[in-house]
């Protein structure tokens, strides 16, 4: 599993060029390596190698998740966040054939990985729905801090 | 229409009581560049985008915000989370607390209501998008601001977290801002 070796678990990373340039807006002549990984990309809550800029040095915070549902919550958060923002652009530039590639994989995953939850643990969303009780008012709801494992 | 999705947009796990913070938070959940505010511009502005561009990129970036406006909600729940009465007080919060208890309103760091004055919708789209370009600085602005106040790495993860956003969301609109005047608007 992703999280097996602590994978979200990184400390504050020192400043690597960080710079008040013009993104570049042009996404033609794409090369595969524009974007980081889902994980590095929801970290740093950007997907775009060339749009990223920290503030002051400070990268990101470690995510700790503490049991494998909460491990498994944040693979789908990962996913979720990377079709988001490859949704954005793609508004934009729909005609970026291997953008969407990468958009369509992304949301296979993240679909594929909410189903293990909500057969594990319950519905994230109200169409995933099954089972033999009614399970979508049960906590712990996002906002949660105790009563609710501190899941999210 | 909506539909919810049973997580957070990133998450938000705080450990520690925070009362001021939580005061400062109020500002990115109702103040005049807040998330609420972001979300509900864009929202509004969609329905006068000409093309296919506009309307899709406002109402994705429109969803996507009312997403942080439920992180901030919820670091302002977590950080305020059991605190008493004399905390409360102590930290600048009596006068919220003499009309919302612990609950969660959402106004600015000073506690004054949010409003819709905050944004305009003019139905022009360069107008409205240039709009859009100097809100998502200034919540970047607001959220380096916030990020010096934080102590707790708990509180400091999920902001920076949003001040990126802020700057993808600028990019996106810079944009979709040349799009338009390129198309003669």
């Amino acid at each position: 599993m992703l999280f097996e070796n602590n994978d979200y678990d990184f400390d504050v990373l020192s400043l690597a060029g960080f710079s008040f340039s013009e993104p570049e807006q042009n996404y033609f002549g794409f090369q595969d390596d524009a974007l980081v990984n889902s994980k590095e990309g929801f970290l740093r809550g950007n997907m775009w190698k060339n749009e990223y800029e920290p503030y002051k040095g400070m990268t990101y915070m470690p995510l700790r998740p503490t049991c494998e549902r909460e491990a498994l919550l944040y693979q789908i958060m990962e996913k979720d966040f990377a079709v988001n923002d490859l949704n954005l652009y793609l508004d934009l530039h729909p005609e970026d054939q291997k953008i969407y590639e990468k958009f369509k994989q992304y949301t296979k995953e993240c679909i594929e990985l909410k189903d293990q939850y909500a057969k594990q643990y319950g519905p994230l969303s109200l169409d995933q729905t099954s089972g033999g009780s009614y399970e979508w008012m049960k906590n712990p709801w996002p906002w949660d801090k105790s009563g609710g494992s501190m899941y999210v | 229409m909506f539909k919810y999705m049973k997580t957070l947009n990133y998450p938000v796990n705080i450990k520690k009581r925070d009362l001021k913070m939580a005061k400062y938070l109020h500002t990115q959940f109702g103040g005049s560049n807040s998330e609420l505010a972001a979300a509900l511009r864009y929202f509004s502005q969609k329905f006068s985008m000409p093309d296919e561009k506009g309307k899709s990129l406002l109402n994705d970036i429109a969803t996507e915000e009312l997403g942080h406006v439920e992180m901030i909600a919820t670091m302002i729940k977590q950080l305020t989370e059991g605190a008493s009465v004399e905390e409360m007080k102590a930290a600048g919060l009596g006068d919220m607390y003499s009309e919302h208890g612990l609950g969660v309103y959402p106004s600015n760091a000073s506690g004054v209501p949010y409003t819709t004055a905050y944004f305009a919708v003019t139905g022009d789209p360069i107008a409205d998008i240039s709009e859009d370009m100097a809100a998502e600085q200034k919540a970047r602005a607001v959220y380096e601001n916030l990020i010096e106040l934080a102590t707790d790495e708990d509180v400091i993860g999920p902001l920076l977290f949003l001040r990126q956003r802020e700057i993808i969301h600028f990019n996106r609109f810079k944009e979709l801002y040349k799009h338009y005047k390129k198309r003669g608007y």
